[in-house]
């Protein structure tokens, strides 16, 4: 019979690294990626010769980058994959990495996400299947028309809208770590240059570069290397899959709904019981869609609870605490692996300024395109 | 010769909207799954490989609308309208709109496809539009 991860040994992430998500520069990526990893080596207390298998995360960068960048940390010999699955590459990372340790395959293992923009735009080869617009259609134009679309169903406001963009920068002025370390007025978000629909630029992901890292460690790894047990956060549940036959136009929120639900199912949790959630907010009415999809409050809730101060860090469940896609940042290959890291933070209780009380469960969503959905519960 | 972007419709409606372009679609001849643009690699719903070529209706209504202030295409200079349409044969697709900036497009609009002139090379001589089916009137 098939096996959930909650049904294999227990998996725990036992350190977490950044190099901070930044926009476009000079520096190459195996300086990225280095940075990451290092602070992830160190957060751990471990070192490099304890790593046993590497999971590398990316979707810009071409073809094998992992050896090229880990080599310099010793080249051991060990093995390293690489995984690319658009922007949830970093998530897909992390959960075969916390599948070869709750098989028993390996002890510790290491996911790392490293990405830089293309200089020349995504390459993605045809499938030979014409379409109608999707030279017209990019990804914002794509979330602009569900915008609309959600606009209309639930009768709220852009202006509306436009404050899960105040809420996520103002998180992410409180991380360090973040691409945008801004606090910003609702008038100012409103006010910013026009990009498709109601879509201003400080409601959609500024993607960078940059790299995060996270190491997951078995029980017999943590005793064995002397890794801090009270700094070890639980993998509860990691939930996968892709999107259905149909005429669906919105297939990301559909099949975040029946991902989340795995997962949280998994994770023995109902969905009043997440304290902090990180979600693929790469443009706001994404957030306010997959938050509704996490069960957290129904159809159409998600606003009039925003107003209420619901969802800031202080409030029934934090979202977004790093500033999310729109104010952390979305360099494509980090991103899974960064909400991670985020997640191990808060629940450790080592946040600082954007700490959530008591955080005691966090969930991680990514989906990418395709559409694929990662989902994954970390408990304290 | 036909270009790729021409095998997605015919200038020809289909006999009850012989005026308006009709989509080319696909069904699936195993499950009857319903589908735009054509393929014929194999149906998404059953897997089948028995899967005809059908028009679709250019007819349809308007779920939601935008209107792209930053344009991403050279071969789309903003601003322009785009909308998405479910047909009446229950398909949907999202389009260019032939409608000006400022027009009040709301859910439900009743929409229609036309002709126009392609301006982009090696796409064809025509491309469709969708636009409101009251401007008919």
């Amino acid at each position: 019979m098939a096996k959930l991860i909650g049904d294999l040994s227990p998996v725990y992430v036992v350190g977490v690294g950044y190099h901070p998500y930044q926009y476009a520069s000079e520096t190459s990526y195996v300086a990225l990626g280095l940075h990451a990893v290092r602070q992830a080596l160190a957060d751990a207390a471990i070192p490099w010769e304890e790593i046993e298998s590497s999971y590398v995360a990316n979707a810009l960068l071409g073809m094998a980058v992992g050896r090229p960048m880990l080599r310099h940390l010793g080249a051991l010999g060990k093995p390293v994959v690489h995984i690319e699955n658009a922007s949830a590459s970093g998530s897909a990372a992390f959960r075969h990495a916390c599948i070869e340790v709750a098989s028993g395959i390996s002890d510790v293992a290491l996911a790392v996400g490293v990405d830089k923009p293309p200089r020349s735009g995504v390459f993605r080869s045809p499938t030979g299947i014409p379409s109608l617009a999707d030279d017209a259609i990019v990804p914002f134009t794509h979330f602009a028309l569900l915008t609309d679309e959600y606009c209309h169903a639930y009768g709220v406001s852009p202006e509306d809208l436009a404050l899960v963009a105040v809420k996520n920068h103002a998180n992410g002025a409180r991380n360090p770590n973040a691409q945008r370390q801004k606090e910003r007025t609702l008038e100012e978000v409103l006010g910013g240059k026009c990009i498709s629909g109601t879509l201003t630029a400080l409601q959609c992901t500024p993607v960078g570069e940059g790299a995060a890292a996270v190491i997951v460690a078995s029980e017999a790894g943590i005793k064995r290397l002397g890794i801090d047990p009270a700094r070890a956060i639980r993998v509860a549940s990691s939930a996968a899959g892709s999107e259905e036959a149909g005429n669906d136009l919105n297939p990301d929120t559909a099949l975040s709904f029946t991902t989340m639900s795995r997962a949280i199912t998994e994770a023995q949790l109902t969905p009043g019981d997440l304290d902090v959630i990180e979600l693929h907010d790469a443009f706001t009415v994404e957030e306010l869609l997959y938050a509704e999809a996490t069960g957290i409050c129904s159809p159409g809730r998600f606003i009039p609870m925003l107003k209420e101060g619901a969802w800031n860090i202080g409030g029934q469940c934090a979202i977004s605490p790093s500033g999310g896609l729109i104010a952390m940042g979305h360099p494509i290959g980090p991103t899974g692996i960064g909400q991670i890291g985020e997640l191990t933070i808060q629940l450790r209780g080592e946040a600082g300024a954007r700490q959530q009380p008591n955080a005691k469960h966090g969930l991680a969503h990514m989906v990418g395109v395709g559409a694929v959905c990662y989902v994954h519960v970390l408990s304290k | 010769m036909t270009s790729e972007r021409e095998a997605l419709f015919s200038v020809q409606g289909t006999p009850a909207l012989p005026d308006h372009p009709a989509l080319i679609g696909g069904k699936c001849a195993s499950c009857g799954h319903i589908f735009f643009p054509f393929q014929a690699y194999g149906c998404e719903k059953c897997g089948s490989i028995a899967i005809e070529s059908i028009q679709l209706s250019g007819r349809g209504k308007l779920i939601c609308s935008a209107q792209v202030h930053m344009s991403a295409n050279p071969a789309f200079p903003a601003p322009y309208v785009v909308g998405s349409i479910q047909t009446e044969d229950g398909a949907v697709v999202r389009a260019v709109l032939s409608v000006t900036a400022d027009a009040d497009l709301v859910p439900g609009t009743s929409m229609i496809t036309e002709l126009v002139p392609e301006t982009r090379p090696e796409q064809g001589g025509h491309d469709i539009r969708f636009k409101p089916a009251a401007k008919e009137a």
